[in-house]
């Protein structure tokens, strides 16, 4: 954006003031931004509609020769749809995995988490400070690190090629602990009181009492942990080993193999795999933003 | 809980999704991408054997040889589970499985470059020794070693995979180019530049992400990437000498990197079908891939014995190769045994190997039986110009091997050669010499010696 | 408002705390179980009792086996002690050195490009000028590749920096009159086409992140900065950036990380993880590659712990560098 182009006394550029009177200038000036916005999101938009032209095009031409956002019609055809839905092989199962253990993992990681953030936050007790030292020394560390000695842990615990163990090792997430716990220090600790006096036993307090209180955290939470979820690649790809059991994004990767010729399907599934989350998205869209940036916290 | 509306939702995407795919009667049958369309004829008695296998074809191969073994064999049925996973994918399960004694399959396809990591130390691999001894005389025994260690067999292959020429005839006529009389190398670049002059393209392929004409050369000239102890020597005079004879086709213009790195990729096949490229120098296998891949060519592609350097004994070597063996842990491991070794090794399987797969197989029983060979309904007779096994039953006495390909180092050498040390050679331009030190000192590090 | 549920001091006002009664009572002379679930002695352990299984057996555990495998030379039945000898060959080991220079170069340049980038967006989008729809169609779709998993835009992104000349980015620069390009084997398009799936999926978050900063800026300062006749370049030079300082340093944080421990893009951009004379090999590619690919667990756990070490390292020297330890990071 030029900025010289028109000279303004004015310095708020930055805060939001509906308010104010508008400047001279601020309309060309306003012209330009709105220009270079759409320039900018059509660019981004780019590789999704490559990805829905190529849906209509044979995958291995598309191997051969490239993606591009032109389609020729005598080439494009509906062959690839008509496979996802009658001749996909596993593709639907694997979907149907994904969902499940987005699902299992969401549900189980805010409710363990929201549990363990609680006690951080409500009480006072020994090793209090060491353990959430811990907490912030998971953040920092690279789950990549940990990969090879946890997978021949889960291996020694009988949890190869299982859910569990693609579940487990995330149930209690530093990042959500973290996050929960800096919210609920925003909630009154007479609330903990209140319940005492009412006779609701500790952990009622929390069901019944707090948990209601943390929806909007929640929310963001789960979105946050449903994306991380769901395009988790490298420790269930790790873990599990039965082509029945795979998740989508191993799936798919499954279909990049010069042996199989399953270029097609890899292209219509890779495309139809974009669908539950961005009907999600148009849904959620202010939870999703929340969720996505909830970890820039200022304490 | 109704504090989680988003996970309401979530749910909601589950259901319908779980729907969706409980309508789908693939989905009920716990198998991949991989469908099956071929009839074991296995009844309710049939012993069940999971099968790896990373090629989508060998599974269909050996679903028809299951259901030939079932006719033949009606007290000892077999049930193939087969589920055909990635390369690098199915080969680090399997390490991961046979580490772990876990999930290990009674029937698995290894890849040769993957198969010396498999035998190291102590193998976890049926010894198949035995079990190949009724077919013993008629094989290519050389392709029984790629496979052994300390004399003992842990694989069988489906094929030679004998190094040929495949030439292009309408674009090489167009240039004025008789492939018949390219003999050797120096025909062979010869060829190629008049090519190259003719049409401004590239007549073969300068290969940057695998070794076919590399290890061709090496097995004429005699040299190898390892000695018979596992030593690094890729800065052998031999090894330089070979590299050195690629590099000074392609700055003559005869040869050129094809997309993809070389011939047997999605890309280069695009670019052959298309005329980019005139000559591949590739094992035998690769004219399934001109059926499969390349139906433009149909009719025009011939098939003739590789180049040779002169004077050298060894014509051509294997190139390639799927060692299908028999982890030890597996519950039906002899009826496994049995079955793989009629169906890899018997006169019967290696029909059906040539008949579906297309490959020479290991059997030369067959090689002279042109009812066989010469069948005018065969879909390989019928697509290329020449017969095959013409070019194979001229050189069958001297087909070569590296030995190296059986070493526990040969797979560090071929990752380094297929990532690095090709690309700095044909695509950086990095001279030979230079490219093959850093290669040895790279290997030495990586390998202790 | 993007980030009032983020920030506690919203919480504090908004929640509504209604009592209810509820007929039961502690009872005093009640069953011991009973009693437990109102002991206030036992309950911060039953809480934290989760964390304390996880963190103790799928981190604290694998970590310090992590550094003990580090020490070690792993073969199947076969384990033995071989003290520093996995780090001394990593010193002489030029694949490690190239993989460790591919991450921290990728690490640098996202760095450079992904936090300057985001930042002017969100000024411009939280400007008083330009239409809102625009901006929240803007807002959308620079946030929606996020949504994108690796392995679609890797899949998505090796198509399209096809070396054919027909694919979209050869046919971008064969509008300039340029040859087609071979994208994804050499070393510095390979790195351009890393940077560009980078700035794809994270230009939008990062925004959000920049404008959720930007709107808790409290107005005063603008007005006064107004007052003192402060141009705009010096509003945004002493009144947006020290104000912001928290969210970049976060963004830093979190994109050190995120550099330093890429691994599937280049795993999925080069469909696999062997790139041509491995220009995609970063340091958990080399790991993954000795560990899982070569079975050498010793090998790739000293890999690990390197990593491990150059992060920690990078982000305490960031941190300290920009004052976080003076005032704490955390409360």
């Amino acid at each position: 954006m030029s900025t010289t182009a028109v000279k303004t006394r004015s310095p708020r550029v930055v805060a939001s003031a509906p308010t104010r009177a508008p400047k001279r200038g601020d309309r060309s000036r306003s012209v330009l931004m709105g220009l270079a916005f759409v320039v900018v999101a059509l660019l981004a938009l780019v590789p999704f509609w490559a990805m829905f032209i190529g849906t209509f095009q044979d995958g291995s031409l598309l191997i051969r020769y490239g993606l591009n956002l032109g389609l020729n019609p005598a080439d494009a055809n509906l062959d690839n749809y008509a496979m996802l839905f009658t001749d996909s092989g596993p593709y639907f199962g694997w979907f149907a995995n994904s969902v499940i253990v987005t699902v299992v993992q969401v549900v189980g990681t805010l409710l363990v988490s929201a549990f363990v953030a609680y006690g951080f936050v409500m009480y006072e007790f020994r090793f209090k400070t060491p353990l959430f030292i811990c907490v912030l020394v998971i953040m920092t560390v690279p789950f990549e690190m940990l990969m090879l000695p946890l997978y021949v842990q889960t291996n020694a615990m009988g949890l190869e090629d299982s859910y569990a163990a693609v579940i487990l090792p995330f149930l209690a997430q530093a990042t959500t602990i973290f996050f929960f716990r800096q919210y609920l220090l925003g909630i009154p600790t007479e609330i903990l009181e209140a319940g005492r006096v009412d006779g609701v036993t500790e952990y009622g307090i929390f069901f019944r009492l707090v948990l209601p209180l943390m929806k909007p955290a929640m929310a963001a939470m789960a979105i946050l942990n449903g994306m991380a979820t769901w395009n988790n690649f490298l420790w269930p790809l790790l873990v599990l080993r039965s082509p029945e059991k795979y998740t989508l994004p191993i799936g798919l990767n499954t279909l990049l193999t010069p042996y199989g010729n399953n270029y097609s399907l890899l292209i219509v599934g890779a495309f139809f795999s974009l669908i539950p989350i961005l009907l999600l998205f148009l849904a959620f869209q202010r939870f999703f933003i929340q969720g996505m940036t909830a970890g820039a916290v200022k304490g | 809980m109704k504090v989680l509306r988003p996970l309401a939702a979530l749910a909601v995407v589950a259901a319908t999704a779980l729907v969706g795919a409980c309508a789908q009667p693939a989905s009920n049958q716990p198998s991949d991408e991989y469908s099956s369309t071929v009839d074991q004829k296995a009844g309710e008695d049939a012993t069940t054997l999971t099968l790896w296998t990373f090629v989508e074809l060998h599974g269909k191969f050996y679903e028809t040889m299951a259901a030939h073994w079932n006719e033949q064999h009606p007290d000892e049925q077999v049930k193939l589970d087969v589920n055909v996973m990635p390369y690098d994918d199915m080969h680090n399960k399997l390490q991961l499985a046979l580490t772990s004694g876990e999930g290990v399959p009674d029937l698995v396809d290894i890849e040769l470059g993957k198969f010396p990591n498999f035998t190291k130390g102590t193998p976890a691999l049926e010894d198949l020794t035995s079990y190949a001894e009724p077919y013993r005389d008629d094989l290519v025994e050389a392709r029984l070693d790629l496979y052994s260690k300390e004399g003992k067999t842990y694989g069988f292959d489906f094929h030679v995979g004998t190094t040929l020429a495949f030439y292009n005839t309408e674009l090489l006529e167009g240039a004025g180019i008789d492939y018949t009389t390219i003999q050797t190398w120096d025909d062979f670049k010869e060829a190629g530049v008049k090519y190259h002059d003719a049409t401004g393209k590239a007549f073969g392929t300068a290969d940057t992400s695998a070794q076919w004409q590399a290890n061709l050369l090496l097995g004429q000239l005699g040299g190898d990437y390892l000695d018979a102890d596992g030593n690094v020597t890729v800065d052998s005079p031999e090894v330089v000498q070979a590299f050195e004879i690629l590099k000074d086709l392609q700055d003559s213009g005869a040869v050129a990197v094809p997309p993809g790195g070389q011939p047997d990729t999605e890309e280069a096949y695009g670019a052959i079908n298309k005329g980019d490229f005139a000559a591949m120098i590739m094992p035998e296998w690769f004219m399934s891939r001109f059926t499969a891949y390349m139906p433009d060519l149909k009719g025009k592609i011939a098939i003739a014995p590789a180049p040779v350097v002169e004077g050298a004994e060894v014509k051509t070597v294997g190139g390639g190769g799927t060692g299908t063996a028999v982890p030890s842990v597996g519950e039906h491991k002899e009826l496994a045994a049995e079955f793989i070794a009629y169906a890899k090794l018997s006169k019967d399987g290696n029909e059906e190997i040539w008949r579906t797969l297309g490959f020479d197989p290991m059997n030369t029983s067959m090689w002279q039986d042109e009812a066989i060979t010469h069948d005018p309904e065969n879909e390989y007779v019928q697509y290329f110009t020449t017969n095959p096994f013409d070019s194979l039953n001229a050189v069958s006495d001297s087909i070569g091997l590296l030995v190296s390909a059986t070493s526990p180092n040969a797979p560090s050498v071929n990752n380094l050669f297929t990532t690095e040390t090709l690309n700095d050679i044909f695509e950086s331009g990095t001279p030979v010499k230079d490219a093959l030190a850093q290669a040895q000192s790279d290997l030495e590090n990586e390998l202790g010696q | 408002m993007v980030n009032d549920v983020a920030t506690p001091a919203t919480v504090r006002a908004a929640p509504v705390v209604r009592r209810r009664r509820v007929g039961r009572r502690p009872a005093a002379g009640g069953s011991p179980a009973k009693n437990l679930l109102y002991s206030r002695k036992a309950a911060p352990y039953v809480f934290v009792l989760p964390f304390i299984l996880t963190f103790g057996i799928f981190w604290a555990f694998p970590l310090g086996r992590s550094f003990l495998m580090s020490t070690q030379h792993i073969l199947p039945g076969v384990t033995e002690n071989v003290g520093l000898d996995n780090f001394e060959r990593l010193v002489g080991d030029r694949l490690f050195w190239l993989a460790m220079g591919n991450s921290l170069r990728y690490t640098l340049l996202t760095l450079v490009l992904l936090i300057p980038i985001p930042l002017v967006l969100a000024v411009w989008v939280n400007s008083r000028i330009g239409s809102p729809k625009i901006k929240a169609f803007f807002k959308s779709a620079m946030f929606v590749p996020a949504l994108t998993s690796v392995v679609v835009a890797g899949i998505v992104f090796r198509l399209m920096f096809s070396e054919s000349e027909t694919a979209l980015f050869n046919q971008v620069i064969g509008a300039f009159g340029l040859e087609p390009e071979k994208w994804l084997k050499n070393d510095l398009t390979g790195l351009l086409a890393l940077l560009l799936v980078a700035m794809w999926r994270w230009t939008g978050v990062n925004m959000m992140y920049f404008l959720a900063g930007l709107q808790s800026i409290p107005a005063e300062y603008y007005e006064a900065a107004e007052l003192d006749g402060a141009s705009r370049w010096q509003t945004f030079r002493y009144v947006t950036l020290p104000q912001m300082r928290p969210t970049i340093i976060y963004v830093l944080t979190i994109s050190v990380y995120g550099g330093m421990a890429m691994f599937l893009e280049s795993f999925m951009l080069y469909g696999g993880n062997n790139s041509p004379q491995n220009i995609g090999l970063t340091i958990v590619g080399y790991l993954y590659r000795q560990g899982i690919e070569k079975n050498d667990l010793g090998y790739a756990s000293a890999v690990g712990v390197v990593l491990l070490l150059v992060i920690l390292a990078i982000n305490i020297t960031q941190l300290a560098f920009n004052g976080m330890f003076r005032k704490g990071a955390t409360r």
